[in-house]
Order: structure tokens, then sequence, then C-alpha cells
């Protein structure tokens, strides 16, 4: 875990996860091998995301799920739970474990603070807690995902250094004004 | 910056979207059946209408999803937006009513509009 | 004469100083540039675009067109509205387009050849004699042009800040304000914009409200801020203006967060902000308009309830005894506040009949002694840089007056900008000589004066109405006035010269000096639509976009056309409402930020290792590697490809495209996407593949990877890869949504690292000592999967240099400990780095093609003799019919061939022609027959030569001869021969063994 920014309101820290990306058709055999490979259930709304202390999954679109572990693990096991699940014809399961970046942004003041960043709309009502949404946060495509009083928000890895950049600038500006 | 329901994930803003031109344009299934003119149709030459078209769009910055609007060109309005397997609706169920602000005169009744 | 109104409660009594063209003023803190000039009887701000003429402060607000001026101890901003512009302690100011100065203008020569730059002047003039135009008009042209001088160079910190909201509410005046507090505590979340630092609008400009509720304005205004402060859901944003209303309710509003105050370099001073609302509320007002007479732009000359607002609101008199020319009942109350402040205007000219106007106006100027002429008009007003004469008619008689003043009103136009800009269509009204907002486009209300009601008692049950539509809570505003309540206007907007004569003009814009001549002139001339019209004479098309005459003009053409206004029209409003500084257009995004910008997980040993950079896409990849502080690019560049053949070098590939592709049906998408036959392809084998248009011109190129039938990995180029498989996703979604395949991209999951060359085997049998690398058990193009260490890589023996290699395939993580590894392993071995220019280079030496160096999207494999890519027996696939058009079947098509020098020391460049002649004419009066392009083009170390790829007509079958290429600033050509696209190892000896 890295300390990124703390301003009044806005704390923003990065963390370092593994994720899978699975694509398939949501219908029973798929929901029965995830559960069976995963111990987890998948979210079957889309958009919708179910998540504890070690694991965050996520139903991207109708047919893409993003499994996020938070809990410490080697990565064999991750390529093992990949090739597990593509031995299912019908499923493509890949591995996204260091490919992408994780920040963590709370605080009171957090949605004001991305919106410098994003047009997203971060509203309660159009962004509920326990979903998830695909947009462009500062130009670069990302997954943000609603925790309640905290956002998770990925994007790839080359990107990491202007996103850090950028995040930085926008907490230096707002916060001497 | 129009804004734009996504089938999938909701309203959003037009930059997180690409247009896809115009829509129901089946690729043929025997290509090599057809003409050089009929291909060269089906690879060169779309519609461009003033007024009710149809139109794919794609989530490129979203869920990168496809999917079809209906749109008036002439004045930027979203009349619907269906998905990729749906029944494609009829012409009559939209009404071209609104003048467009210039006061130029309605899709069909005047030489505006690039005939089919 | 000015004089100060004591009851201003929105200037401080701090005293600050500034300077104008040199000389240092006093003024307090809130005043603007305009205000505080005014406090100091300056009354001589600018000169006029066209014709230099002397021009003073014409209003109080964003409509001025005369009072720009340039902002010099900040960025140098240019056509600043004074009146707008608050002042700081220490501001330099000066006035903008004379020379030497002000007071004497040497431009003004043009006011004397004016009768030659009348309308259409820029369209009609020069046009000749030839060459004029480059070596004369234009540099002259440039120099004179515009207003101030471009600003310095200077790195903004302007900011964005989105905001997605149910409610904007558009100026805080009493309609909005009246408004905003019908949502306090409702659910509804509301922006109140407001452009001042103060709320209020009209309550603060003027006196004509007298109580509302029993309070008086400045307390109605405290209170109602109170509680939209104290609201959970409103938030009001001060110093912003509103600029433009765009589609689906999207506004953009410019906040200027340095107001009165000089700009620190290291905070944002300015934010722009992008609003996304639900409803638009626009209770931004009213603009008052002018009337056109001789010499109207005299300084001296300002509207009328202008003058009302510098004595409300920033607490000056400007004149004690002005002169009061106007066609309508509003003026009644500047009349009122002169006098109660002591001061006596000199005239009051109405342009009403008698009986038309106002008992209370009679009577004050009547108890006052106050002269006053009905059913009159001003004819015009002489002076040398300033009124001093100002003529009345009525009737046939005439007066001369002596006057320093003349406060104008020709009527009110609601400010319907935003409103058209929005789309919504606009109505005619005869009661109050404007157009007003009729149907909107989008969910807009317009409330109060916006929306062309000026009767104060009316508002509460307007405002009630108009939002009944949303749930909101009552309000009640009893309105009492100083001044009736009716408002009432007599149709006047120009008056008629005594004489007529070339240089006496009546302007109908004073931003851009057209006078209203040129529209008869434009008229006659054929111009007579008003798009047309305002192009050719420019009017409304200056920085002000004539927002206190456009109306008067379209009336007045109307008039000429003898057509009802309604039938004229309006031009379209275009945003912005007001001038808008680019830098808070680009926000953060310049400079470093200018592009989003990808690193490989290897960025920073490239860094320690002094590579140079380019761009590919928004990937930084090394370009070549220094191996010393001198070395040039053309060295490195000649060594690491010299370096490579005879020992071995690795380039860092992590920025190509990868796409795992997986389902029951993924071998028929990949037979259907590429022109390769994939059907026979052994598993755990890879090859390399085309990707076509529809149109059969190829697209882009890879290696793909076959781990089963249902199962690849694709690659792509760099800046290919996103729009490769958003494309493979198009085709799955809309085109066969039968086909069961799956996609991912994979591009970041592995940092990918091509090694090649002689001594390739040996490094990676020291670096992977488990792994057996040769011929037999590790054959060329195939690729196997290994466990190393905590994770799996891949490995695929490919290369794009010709010589033996490999490409390694690992998790980001993994990939710079693996990377120094190598490095660690090929030092006995002479491994160097490389960089895409390297790659480029031994590449073309083995004749590879690179996507959009050899192909330029009119380029089939054909064209390129990669005929044995294309899968015979494949009964369809993207772009196969396209193959066999007449156009793509043509034997002329340009092909690809490989140029060999004839002189061994000659260098061929890319993009030169290639022709049939040995020199070129000195003079080219017949086209030069263009047989095609060099498409790559480099001096070869391992040949000790030039070498070209190169696109030529017909290039197939001209295998042998001899033809020339042109040379940068030569006349002679080079001679070259035609030959197969290879250089080194035709055999592919070194590929394979």
């Amino acid at each position: 875990m890295t300390n990124i920014l703390s301003i009044p309101g806005v704390k923003v820290s990065q963390k370092d996860y593994h994720q899978i990306i699975i694509r398939g058709n949501g219908l029973e055999k798929f929901n029965n091998t995830i559960e069976e490979k995963t111990s987890i259930k998948p979210p079957s709304k889309n958009l919708e995301i179910k998540y504890d202390l070690n694991y965050l999954f996520a139903k991207n679109s109708f047919d893409q799920w993003s499994l996020i572990l938070m809990d410490k693990k080697e990565h064999h096991q991750i390529l093992n739970l990949v090739s597990s699940i593509n031995t299912n014809e019908n499923m493509l399961a890949s591995d996204y474990s260091y490919g992408q970046v994780y920040f963590e942004i709370e605080g009171e003041n957090k949605d004001y603070f991305i919106n410098q960043l994003t047009h997203f709309d971060l509203r309660e009502e159009k962004f509920p807690k326990s979903t998830m949404a695909q947009t462009i946060i500062a130009r670069i495509d990302c997954s943000i995902y609603n925790l309640g009083n905290k956002f998770v928000i990925t994007c790839n890895k080359s990107y990491e250094d202007y996103f850090q950049k950028r995040l930085k600038d926008s907490a230096l500006l707002s916060n001497a004004s | 910056m129009i804004l734009i329901k996504c089938p999938y994930c909701g309203y959003r803003d037009q930059s997180e979207f690409t247009s896809g031109g115009e829509a129901h344009v089946i690729r043929p299934k025997n290509p090599q059946s057809l003409s050089d003119k009929d291909w060269g149709e089906y690879v060169f030459y779309r519609n461009n209408p003033k007024g009710i078209f149809y139109e794919r769009w794609v989530h490129s910055h979203g869920c990168k999803k496809w999917f079809n609007v209906v749109r008036n060109t002439a004045t930027d309005q979203i009349l619907k937006v269906y998905k990729v397997n749906e029944k494609r609706p009829d012409l009559s169920e939209f009404e071209n009513t609104l003048k467009s602000p210039s006061g130029e005169p309605l899709v069909g009744s005047g030489n505006f509009a690039v005939k089919k | 004469m000015t004089a100060i109104n004591n009851d201003c409660q929105y200037i401080s009594k701090n005293k600050i100083s500034f300077t104008f063209d040199g000389k240092i003023y006093s003024a307090y803190d809130g005043d603007t540039v305009a205000s505080a000039l005014l406090r100091n009887n300056v009354r001589l701000v600018g000169r006029s675009f066209k014709y230099h003429r002397p021009r003073g402060i014409y209003t109080c607000g964003i409509e001025e067109p005369n009072a720009l001026v340039q902002i010099i101890s900040e960025h140098n901003e240019p056509n600043t509205r004074a009146t707008i512009k608050r002042v700081y302690d220490g501001m330099e100011i000066i006035s903008q387009n004379r020379w030497p100065s002000l007071r004497h203008d040497f431009g003004a020569i043009n006011n004397i050849l004016s009768p030659i730059f009348s309308a259409g002047f820029y369209y009609k003039t020069f046009m000749g004699p030839k060459g004029f135009w480059k070596n004369l008009y234009e540099p002259l042209i440039r120099r004179s042009a515009g207003l101030g001088k471009p600003p310095k160079n200077f790195r903004s910190k302007s900011t964005h800040q989105y905001h997605n909201t149910d409610v904007v509410i558009i100026g805080a005046g009493l309609s909005g304000l009246a408004a905003a507090k019908k949502f306090i505590n409702t659910k509804y979340k509301v922006l109140l914009i407001e452009q001042d630092c103060y709320l209020g609008g009209i309550l603060k400009n003027s006196n004509k409200v007298k109580t509302i509720n029993e309070l008086t304005p400045q307390e109605w205004i405290s209170e109602t801020e109170e509680l939209i402060l104290n609201s959970k859901n409103i938030t009001i944003l001060k110093n912003t203006l509103v600029t433009t209303y765009n589609f689906t309710n999207h506004l953009i509003a410019l906040e200027d967060k340095f107001a009165g105050k000089k700009i620190e370099l290291n905070k944002s001073e300015l934010t722009l902000h992008k609003i996304r609302t639900s409803n638009t509320i626009i209770t931004n007002g009213h603009i008052e308009r002018f009337i056109s007479f001789r010499n109207n732009d005299l300084p001296g000359v300002m509207l009328a309830s202008s003058f009302e607002k510098y004595i409300h609101r920033y607490g000056v008199v400007p004149e004690k005894e002005p002169v009061i020319f106007t066609n309508n009942s509003s003026s009644l109350s500047l009349l009122k506040k002169l006098i109660s402040l002591g001061c006596k205007p000199k005239a009051y000219i109405d342009s009403r009949k008698k009986d038309n106007i106002e008992t209370e106006i009679k009577k004050i100027l009547k108890d006052n002694d106050i002269s006053f002429f009905s059913d009159a008009e001003i004819e015009g007003c002489d002076g040398n840089k300033k009124i001093e004469t100002i003529t009345i008619r009525q009737g046939k008689s005439f007066t001369k007056l002596k006057s320093s003043m003349l406060c104008v009103s020709g009527g009110y136009n609601p400010d319907i900008h935003l409103f058209t800009q929005s789309k919504g269509l606009v109505k005619w009204d005869k009661n109050i000589l404007s157009f007003k907002p009729d149907t909107p486009f989008q969910k807009t209300i317009t409330l109060g004066s916006t929306s062309g009601n000026y009767n104060f008692k009316k508002l509460c049950d307007e405002i009630n109405e108009k939002l009944s539509i949303l749930k909101t809570k009552k309000v009640s505003l009893d309105i009492n006035l100083n001044v009736p309540n009716k408002f009432s206007i007599n149709e006047l907007w120009e008056t008629k010269k005594k004489n007529n004569s070339n240089w006496s003009k009546s302007f109908i814009d004073l931003h851009n000096d057209v006078t209203i001549k040129d529209l008869k002139q434009a008229i006659t001339e054929g111009f007579d639509r008003i798009e047309h019209l305002k192009r050719y004479t420019t009017n409304s098309m200056g920085t002000d976009q004539g927002k206190i005459s456009s109306i008067n003009s379209l009336a007045i053409v109307s008039k000429m056309l003898k057509k009802e206004i309604s039938e004229v029209g309006t031009t379209t409003y275009r945003p912005p409402y007001a001038p808008l500084s680019f830098a808070a257009i680009a926000g953060r995004s310049t400079y470093e930020f200018y592009d989003p910008e990808r690193k490989t997980s290897i960025h920073s040993w490239h860094l320690k290792n002094n590579a140079v950079f380019e761009d590919v896409g928004q990937w930084k990849r090394p370009w070549y590697f220094k191996a010393s502080e001198n070395e040039t690019m053309y060295q490195a560049v000649q060594r690491e490809s010299k370096m490579l053949r005879e020992n071995a070098g690795i380039l860092d590939g992590s920025t190509l495209g990868k796409i795992e592709i997986k389902g029951r049906d993924a071998l028929e998408f990949m037979n259907l996407m590429y022109t390769n036959a994939f059907s026979k392809m052994k598993a755990m084998t890879s090859r390399y593949a085309m990707m076509l248009g529809e149109d059969g011109m190829i697209k882009d190129d890879g290696i793909i990877c076959k781990i089963s039938d249902q199962h690849f990995i694709a690659t792509t180029t760099s800046s290919g890869a996103p729009k490769v498989l958003a494309d493979m996703e198009e085709y799955l979604q809309t085109e066969w949504p039968h086909l069961q395949v799956f996609l991912n991209s994979i591009t970041e999951q592995f940092s990918t690292f091509n090694i090649s060359g002689p001594k390739t085997r040996e490094i990676m049998m020291k670096v992977f000592p488990d792994i057996d690398f040769s011929n037999d058990a590790f054959p060329f193009m195939t690729f196997k999967n290994f466990d190393y260490k905590e994770t799996k890589i891949r490995i695929m023996r490919a290369s794009f240099t010709g010589e033996l290699g490999y490409e390694i395939y690992i998790p980001p993580k993994f990939g710079l400990k693996l990377w120094e590894e190598i490095f660690s392993c090929g030092k006995e071995y002479n491994l160097i780095p490389y960089g895409t220019e390297t790659m480029h280079l031994l590449r073309a030496e083995k004749g590879y093609i690179v996507i959009g160096q050899e192909t330029d999207g009119t380029v089939t494999p054909i064209d390129l003799n990669y005929n044995w890519m294309i899968g015979k027996n494949k009964k369809d696939f993207i772009g196969k019919r396209s193959l066999s058009r007449p156009d793509t079947s043509r034997e002329d098509r340009k092909q690809l061939v490989g140029l060999s020098p004839i002189n061994k020391k000659d260098i061929i460049e890319e993009g030169q022609h290639i022709v049939e002649l040995n020199e070129l004419p000195k003079k080219i009066t017949n086209p030069i027959k263009y047989l095609g392009h060099v498409s790559s083009g480099y001096h070869s170390p391992n040949l000790n030569h030039s070498i070209g790829l190169a696109m030529i007509k017909g290039g197939k079958n001209l295998l042998g001869q001899k033809f020339f290429v042109t040379a940068t600033g030569k006349t002679k050509n080079i001679p070259v021969e035609i030959v197969k696209p290879v250089f080194i190892d035709p055999e592919n000896k070194r590929l394979t063994s």
C-alpha cells in the first residue's frame, strides 16, 4: 500500500491486487463453474459488485466479469485458477494480475475531487453503492467501483505514472486555492 | 456534447462513445456471388439523410458494447436506443415535428436531404 | 464632472492605485477598471477597430463594445472588458489599437479614408495585382489587425470542474434568487451561478424596487443568500459566467478565481465548469440597447441603465448634469436618483408623444426645472474626442446644447443568447419591441426579464407557475416599486441626419465600426438574407456579439426590406457568450499532461541506459540508445544494427498489442478476420498473419499463436491494438453474434522481449538452463509455455530482424528482473539493447513491411507479393471479395520492390519519388511522370550502402531495370536498380537454423 496523496477531505492510496477477467454467457453452467472454482457466486445483475475484505467480484456487462482478489496470493494460484476456468469451452479467463493498477479514494470531498478529472456522474442515485462503471478518468479508460465509503479505481498499468501525476496535480491545485 | 443512453450502462456523456455509422447494413452472406457494383455499394455507400437516421454507436470508453440509435440528424435528438438483437423500430413511430432552429424546412420538403 | 454616491455598499473604503497608459490613478477596492476611470474623469479609453475613432465607456457590463483594454501586469490579457475587470492594487493597464498614443493616434487617418472602407471592403479589395497579397497586403494587414497585442507566453493553471446536477439557475438577480428560494431543502441538487461577486442583479444595479416582502432589497438579498447558504442542496458559484448552453442541458461556465486580485502563479486562476443538468432556469436578465444617430460613438455617450448601474453598484456618478435621451418609461428611475443626489440633468429628451409619457416623469421635470423635449430625438452630437455639443430635433426645429455626457436608452432586450444557444426558438413581442423566448428545445425555463416579463408584480405568479412542473416550495413575493410598474416604449431605432456627408457616421455596430449606411449598401448589393448581411458587413461579429445593437440592426433591416421582423429572423447565436480563454478550455491537458503517456515495466532501465524515446501512439518507446554523450542518432542506429547481426540485440516489445481469443467458433472467426488459413495450422505453432479492411486494403498485421482450434493469441501493431480489438468486437457483436467466441485484451498483461542475433541461442541457454533451444526441439515459428520462478512465461521462436531470435512473454511484475538477468548473461556475448529505429532498419534489410510505412490504407497483400498469406481454399474472409475488384486487380498497381543504388555512395531517402529522368529540368513546365515512392530508406551498415523499399507502379515486372530516385536539394537524381525486396540472407538460413 502506498500513500499517493492526502488533503482535507480526500485521501488516495495505491494497492496491489490480483485480478482475472472472465468472459462467458452468465447462464447456469457458467455460474456453477465459477462458484465451484472460486467459491464465490458471480453477480448476476449488470454493473453489480459483491465484495468483502478478500475479493471484489463485478459484472462489467452482460458477458464480462472482473474478479479482484485482495488477499495475498501466489501468482501460480491465480494462473491455475485461470487454466482451470479455461477448460470450459464456453468461457475465457485471462490473468490481469500485474497489468492493472489499483487506487482507493476516500474522504468526504472525494466526489468533488474526482469530478476534476472526470465528467462521470457520481451522485448516489446514478452510481449507487455496490455498483461499478467503466468510464474515462483523467482521459484514461478506467473502471470505478463504489464500495460506499470509498471508491476503487483501476486502469492499465502503463498509465500508472501519468495517472499518479494527474491525481497529485489536481490535489495540489485544489488545495492551494 | 449530447447525452447517450448505453443500454447497458445508462446515460453517459458523448465523449465515451464512438459513432459507428449507418445501422442495419448487413454483410452479404455470399460476397463472391455479388457483382462488383453491388459489392461496391456494400463497402463504400452509406445513407446520410437529414432527419431520422438509424445508426450505430459503441460505448468505446465504457463497456465496449455496440447498440443502435434512432437520431434526428437535423436536431441531434435521440429518439430511441435499442440493442443489437432487438427489432428495428418502424419509421412511423417517430414524429418529425420540430423545425430545425435555423428555420429550415422539414425533411423531404427541401433539397437538403441526400436521397437514397 | 463626476460625483460620488455614498449609499453604495458594494465598494470598500480601501484606496488602491493603478496605472492606465502610464499614468497613476487611485481607485477603491471593488472598482472595475471602468468605474475607476470614470471616478477619475477619464473618458477616452480606446480607438475603434476600423476607423480608429476615439471611444469611451459605453456600458457597465459584459455587453461593452468599446472599452477594451490590455492588462500588462498579468499575461498581457488583451481585449479585456474594462466594465467587468476589477482593479487590484498595482494593476497596469494600457489602451489598445492606437499608435503612438490614445490622444494622438496615427490610425485616425482611417477615419478620413473611411468612404472606401465601406461594407464588403474586405471581400472586394486586396484582389491584385499578383504577388501583392503575399508580399504587401498580408504583412500590412497582420500588423494592423486585431485590437490588442497577443498575450505573453505563459503556463496557465486553469482547471476543469465537472458537475452533475438537477437544476442550474443562471443569474442570481431578483428572479434567480426567488427561483432558488423555491428549491431550498427540496430533493433537487441546485447550482446557482452569478457573474458578479455580489448577488442581486437589478436590485443592486438600480433602485426601481422599493421593498420585497416589506424588506429593503438589500435586506431581502441578505436574507435569501443566508437561507441558501444554510440549505443542504444549493451551491452558489460567484464570479462565474455561463458562456455556453450545449445539447442535453450541458453548460459551460467560466469562473474567475482571481477577480480583483493579482494572479498567483502557483494557483489556478480560472476554472472551467462543465455542468450536466436536468433542468436549466435562465434568469440572466436583460440588456439595454442603444439608438443610432450621428456620431453616437463619441466618448460621453453611455447607455442610461449603465449610467444608473455606476451610481448604485459602484458609487460613482459619471456626470452630474447629463442629457438623457430615451424612447421608453424605464429612464424614470435614473432621473429620480440623480435628483435625489442633488444632480440635475441638463435635458430630458423622450421620443414618445407628451400624452404617452408618465405623469410622474413630467412632474419631476417640471418641479426641477429640467429642459424637457417630448416627441423629439437626438439628431447627433459633435466634439473633439468627446461630446461637446448635442443637437436635438423636435419636429422641424433644432436645439443645440452643451454637455459632456449623453445617456441613451433605446429599450431592453431579454438576454436570449443562452436560450437560443440551446436551440430554443424566439418570437417578436410588440409590447416590448424585442425578441423573447418562445419554444424551448430542451428542458429550459426562462423567468423575469429574460422571458420578456418586465412586470414586477407578475413575477411571483410567473415563477410559481413555470416551476410547477417540479416539486418545489411556493414562494411569495410582495414587491413594491419606486417607479410605475408598466413598461411603455415607442419604436425608435435610428434618427435622421441633418445633412448627408461621407464622414458623418451613425453606427449600428460600435465594436466593428459598422454604420447604418453600410447596412443599406449591403442590401442594395443583394445581401438581403440576415446571415449574409452579417458576414458581409461584419455587423455583430465582434467580441461583444453586438449585444447592445444586433436587435436594432434586425429591425432596421426589416424596415429596409419592408418585411416583418419575424420574417427576417435572427442570426444564429453562437457560443461562447463572452470571450473565453483557450487556457481555460485546455485546462490541465497541456504540456506534460497533453496526452496520457504509456510506459512499459522496463522504462526505468531505458532511462538509466540513455535511451532516447519516440512516441508510438501514446507509448514511449526507446528510439535508440546512446552509447556515449556525443553519439548521434545515425551513429547509434548504425552501431546497434551492426552489433545485432554480429552478436545479439534485445528490444522491449511490450507495447505490441496482444489479444486472447477463445471459444467454440474461434477457428472460424480467425479464418474470417485474417487472410491466412488457420485450419491446418498445428497447435503450439505461430504464423505471420494479415488483417484487411472490407475494401481489401491492409489494416494490420501480427503473429497468431494457435494454442488449439478453440484458443488463439493474436499480436497486433503497437498503435493498431485498440482498433483491432474494437473491430473484432464489432464483427462479433453486430455481424456474427451466432459465433461463440470471446476476446480479452492482454496487451498489458505481458512484458515482451524480442531478442535476436547469431549469439542468441547461447544467451537463452544461459538465462533458461532447463529449456532445450536446439533447432529440432524448438523450431522456427513455434511457442512453448514454461514455469519460471514464481510465475509462468511463454517463449516463441520468431524474429523481425531476420536473425535467429525469440520472443519472451512474462508478467510485467517480473519483467524488469528478467531483463536485467538477460543482460547479465548476455554481457559476455556483447548483447546490446536496441530501439525502434534499428528495428526498422533491420527489418528493411529483410524486406519485411511495416504497417503505416509500406502500407497507407491503399495497399493490398497482393501489392506486397504476400499472396502466400492468403488462404486459397477459404470461401470468405474480410476483404476477400474486394481483392478481385477491377481496381484491386489492375496490373499497374503500385507494388513492393527493393531499390539498390548503382553508385554505392548515394543515399536513398524515404519519401522521394521514383522517376525516369536522370535530372530534373531547371524549370518544371510539365508534370513529371510519377512511377512510385520510396516507402523506407536506410543506410545499411551490414551491406555498407543505402537500401530502399519502394512502391512502384507495376513494380513486380520491373526487376533488374534502372530508374532514378529524386533527392533533397539536388536536381540530379540517383540512379537505382529495381531488385527483389530482400537484401540479407534471402534463403532465411539465419532465421531457421
